[in-house]
This record gives structure tokens, sequence and C-alpha cells, in this order.
């Protein structure tokens, strides 16, 4: 219980004392390689590991439907 | 665990604190008189990839034999700005695989069968879980189809989605359906998400040769596939097929339930931390539901007999690949419960180093009711040697712990409820090195008819298990856009 405070706590506070970036300040943001999903040639890459491995999911794969894998 | 759960719950009323200094009202103002369309041009990617891969583990022969597959994918995506707001998103893939572990299903050589598989019509010369059959089952194709749509508010800080998805093959049948909201805050510099989506899918199945045999002929075994043919006992003599100790599945009911249904919702949170970093965290909570185990895979039981057909003189190299020419039959098909329930938790973290240097790293935390837990990291540094050419390299480790009703060949109980031999649910770890190199043409100088050339990249990834399995990947993606 301790732990999750500070958790929260110090997230609180990383969070509130981020600037707020601006449109015109994202130059290096929007660069395409800064993207927080997969890119898209990883499709493939993507389901042999949803098909091989007993986790999935939060990668932009499926996550156990639409297919007879794990 | 707890504490990462906590977190991701918090996260909404953490930002409400961040929100009070959201979009001005001359933001909104702005936003409102000056709409960009949210895709300017129709935009088409093209994926093409082979994959290969080999092991000695084959969960149709029940956790020993070979891996061997490979497969030739390919993956048409368009993006259609219907307007300034809305974009309608057309996905098609085609994957065409061989699989020696899938032709196994009937590893006898030489069998062919009338179309209810009872008359054997070849002559049966032997089988061996090691080489691959010539049963149709050695090659499938998997067809999928996803019709997406999105659309966003005036001030983009709200976007709405859905999609339609079916997918098809030969012992597989799946529809979905998908619902997505994205909430933007703090001048675009915060994102929250949630999407919902479902799945009802529904098995064709197939079973191993063996054992389809004896249900249609209700355990004769003079009939079928195994007329004229000997059974060997485990010393590799003849049976009688008549007596009582005779082989049987341990079962005499395979699949009683074809659906599978699967319940996916999913949280995102991103935020921009600086003019060059930006995190996400997101979670999935999944339910599944129905027949989760897979008809064609094998299972040994260890307290079981055992029975053969093929070359008696073998069967003590029934394990090693010089076999070629025995098969043992199977005790059942593998059991798994009708019901599961995964949780991923993930977290990108990327940085804009350089101009010349971004670093891209993932996380992820998984777990399930079926004791599987598993961490995956990968690390990917997008190196711009020019304005044109990116390279990638790229690593990925991968472990994950033993499902509770996995064991190896041989190793299972008859008493257990539930068993598989499968060791894509075994504990194992693996390895994964990769480079990638993107060309972009950024004034789209290139052209294809109507098409202009936005990029091209090329991907190769090596994949190594330490169980054992290797695995190739070469993908090769083109991007055009119709100006």
């Amino acid at each position: 219980m301790k732990n999750k405070i500070i958790i929260i706590f110090v997230l609180s506070l990383f969070l509130s004392s981020c600037v707020a970036v601006k449109e015109y300040e994202k130059v290096n943001i929007n660069d395409p390689d800064m993207s927080l999903s997969d890119r898209k040639s990883k499709k493939f890459e993507t389901s042999f590991h949803v098909y091989r491995e007993g986790a999935s999911g939060v990668n932009g794969g499926k996550s156990g439907g639409g297919c007879g894998c794990n | 665990m707890k504490i990462l759960l906590s977190l991701l719950f918090c996260i909404p009323f953490i930002l409400l604190a961040q929100t009070e200094q959201d979009t001005t009202s001359v933001n909104q103002k702005y936003s409102m008189l000056y709409k960009k369309r949210v895709l300017e041009n129709i935009e088409i990617d093209l994926l093409g990839s082979f994959y290969t891969q080999d092991g000695s583990n084959a969960a149709v022969t029940g956790g020993v034999g070979t891996e061997e597959l490979k497969d030739l994918a390919s993956n048409l995506n368009i993006s259609i700005p219907l307007n300034d707001d809305d974009v309608l998103t057309i996905d098609a893939t085609i994957s065409a695989y061989s699989s020696a572990s899938s032709s196994n299903l009937n590893p006898f050589l030489g069998t062919e069968y009338d179309d209810d598989d009872e008359r054997r019509i070849g002559t049966i010369t032997g089988g061996t879980p090691w080489v691959a059959s010539s049963g149709a089952s050695k090659e499938d194709v998997w067809k999928s189809g996803v019709l997406g749509f999105s659309h966003s508010s005036d001030d983009r800080n709200k976007i709405y989605t859905t999609n339609l998805s079916f997918a098809k093959e030969y012992d597989y049948t799946s529809f979905g359906v998908g619902l997505g909201f994205t909430k933007l805050f703090n001048q675009k510099n915060t994102e929250l998400g949630i999407s919902a989506n479902v799945y009802f899918d529904t098995w064709q199945p197939e079973y191993p040769i063996e054992l389809k045999n004896y249900m249609n002929t209700i355990g004769k075994l003079n009939t079928g596939i195994f007329s004229g043919i000997d059974i060997l006992n485990a010393s590799g003599n003849p049976i009688d097929k008549n007596s009582l100790t005779v082989w049987k599945p341990f079962n005499n009911k395979l699949i009683d339930d074809e659906k599978r249904n699967t319940y996916s919702l999913s949280l995102s949170f991103s935020q921009i931390l600086s003019k060059n970093l930006q995190v996400s965290i997101f979670a999935d909570f999944v339910i599944q539901q129905g027949w989760l185990a897979n008809p064609m895979q094998r299972v040994y039981f260890s307290d079981v007999d055992n029975f053969y057909i093929g070359n008696a003189a073998n069967i003590i190299n029934y394990t090693n690949p010089i076999n070629t020419d025995v098969f043992q039959l199977a005790d059942d098909i593998e059991r798994l419960p009708d019901s599961r329930s995964k949780v991923p938790i993930g977290m990108r973290f990327n940085y804009f180093i350089s101009e010349n240097f971004v670093l891209n790293t993932y996380y992820r935390y998984y777990f399930d009711d079926w004791g599987i837990n598993s961490h995956t990291l990968n690390i990917e540094v997008p190196i711009k040697i020019s304005e044109t050419l990116t390279l990638y390299p790229t690593y990925r480790f991968y472990n994950q712990t033993a499902s509770n009703y996995f064991a190896p060949f041989e190793q299972n109980l008859s008493t257990e409820k539930y068993y598989t031999s499968d060791y894509d649910l075994s504990k194992f770890n693996s390895n994964q090195f990769g480079f990638g190199i993107k060309y972009t043409d950024i004034f789209t100088q290139n052209h294809l008819w109507l098409l202009g050339l936005k990029n091209v990249s090329l991907n190769y990834n090596y994949y190594k298990r330490n169980s054992g399995l290797e695995a190739h990947i070469i993908s090769l993606g083109v991007k055009f856009i119709i100006e």
C-alpha cells in the first residue's frame, strides 16, 4: 500500500510538471520514428509472435481472436 | 503487478488536474477556423513477407517431430479520406503456408481416402513425426479482411473508430467487430484511449487421422486406415486387434464446442513529456471462451500403453530424427480449459536523441489464468544516415513461464483434466535480432502511374528460442500516396 502511494505521488508530480509542448514545437515528436505504435512493416513479425508465443496483446497485434493461435 | 494496475486506473484522475490548463478558448477558436484534413491523400501500403522456421517439438505430433514451416504473406492497406474528418481503411491479408507438422495430421505416406475417410485406397508405407507427409493438411491459406472507419471531431481532440473483421482458413472462421474512442487533452500533449473488440470464431475441426478413423469406424481396427495393417505394441510385436489390450483413444468424444469467442477491452494513455520525449502505457483485458485447444494437436500419456504403425525396429529411435518409418498412435488430442483470461500491460518510451538517432523502447508484462507469465522487451534505434535513408537495428527479448497444462512428449498423465504438449505454451525464452532499412521519398518524386512513392522498407529478423526453434522473417513494404 505504501509503495502504491509513493509511486502514484511521484507519477502525479511527474505529469503535472510536464510543460505542454506547443504544436510548433513538436517537430521531433511528430517524426515518423517517434510513433508510439509499431511500424506497419512489422505487421507480419507481430503475427508470428502471436502464433509462436503464449503472450499476446498491447503491441498492435491480435490478442487471441481472429486465428486459431494462442 | 497490482501497483501497475493501480497506476493505470489512476491515470484518468491524474489527468483531470492537467486538463484545467488544457486548450484555451483561443486555441479552440483557432482550431475551428482552420481545420486541417485528418488525412490529406489516399495512402496505400503494400507489404510482403517470407517466414521460415524449424525446430523439433511439433505440437501436431505430441511435442516431438519437425516444426518446419514456410509462410508467404502479403497485405494491402488502403486509407481513404472521405472528407476533412473521416477516414475509411481497408485492410486485406493473404497468408499461404506449408507446414511439415500440420502435414502429419495424416503422417501415413501413400494413404488416400474416400470422402468419408473410411476406405483406404492406397497402401500405408510408413509414417514419422520427423518428415513432412504429403497429406492435404500440409498447406493452407489464411485470408483476412478488416474494414475500419474513423471520425475526428472539429477540434481534433476526439477520435471515434469502428471496425469489422473477417478471417478464414481451412479449419477456422472468424468474425470480429470493434469500437474505440480517443480523447486528446492538454494541447494534444496527452491522449487517452479506450477500445473494445469482440471476435466470434468457429472451428471446422480437423483431427489426427487415427483418431478420426477410430471415431468413424466406431473402434473397428480392421477397417478404414487400419485395414490390413499391423498395429505394434511397445515391443514391436503386432497386437491382436480383437483382444482387450488394443489401442484406443483415451476419450470417445473429440471436440464438443466448435465456438471460440474473444472479448477484449483496451486502455491506452500517452503523454508528451518534452519536445524530444514521449511515453505511453497501455493494457488489454481479454477473456476467451469456447474451444481454446487445437484439435489437430496430439497428446501421448506416460501412464498409457504405446502403440505404433510402421517399422518395429525404429520404435527405439522414435524421438530421434533418424526415425523415418514408424509412427505412434495418439492417446488423445490436447485438452484445455474452455475459458482463459489474459492481461498484457505495456509501455513505450521514445526519445529523440538527435537529428540522427532515435531511441524506441517497448516493455510488456503479461499474465493469464493458465499460469503463463511473460516479459517482453524491445529496443530499436532508428539511425537517420541521410534525409532519405534510415536504418533500424532492433533487439527483442521474450520469456514466459509454462502453462499449468503443459508437459513434454509422453509426460502428461491421463488422470489430468487438461493437458497439452504444445511448446508454444512451455517455459522458454527467445532472442530476436533484426535489421531494417527505409528509403523515404520526401517529395514523392517517383511515380507509378497515379501512385506517388512515399517510402520503401526492408526488414529482416532472426528469432531463436532456447528450446531450439529458429525462425527467419524478411518483409518488404512500399507506401504510396495518391495526390
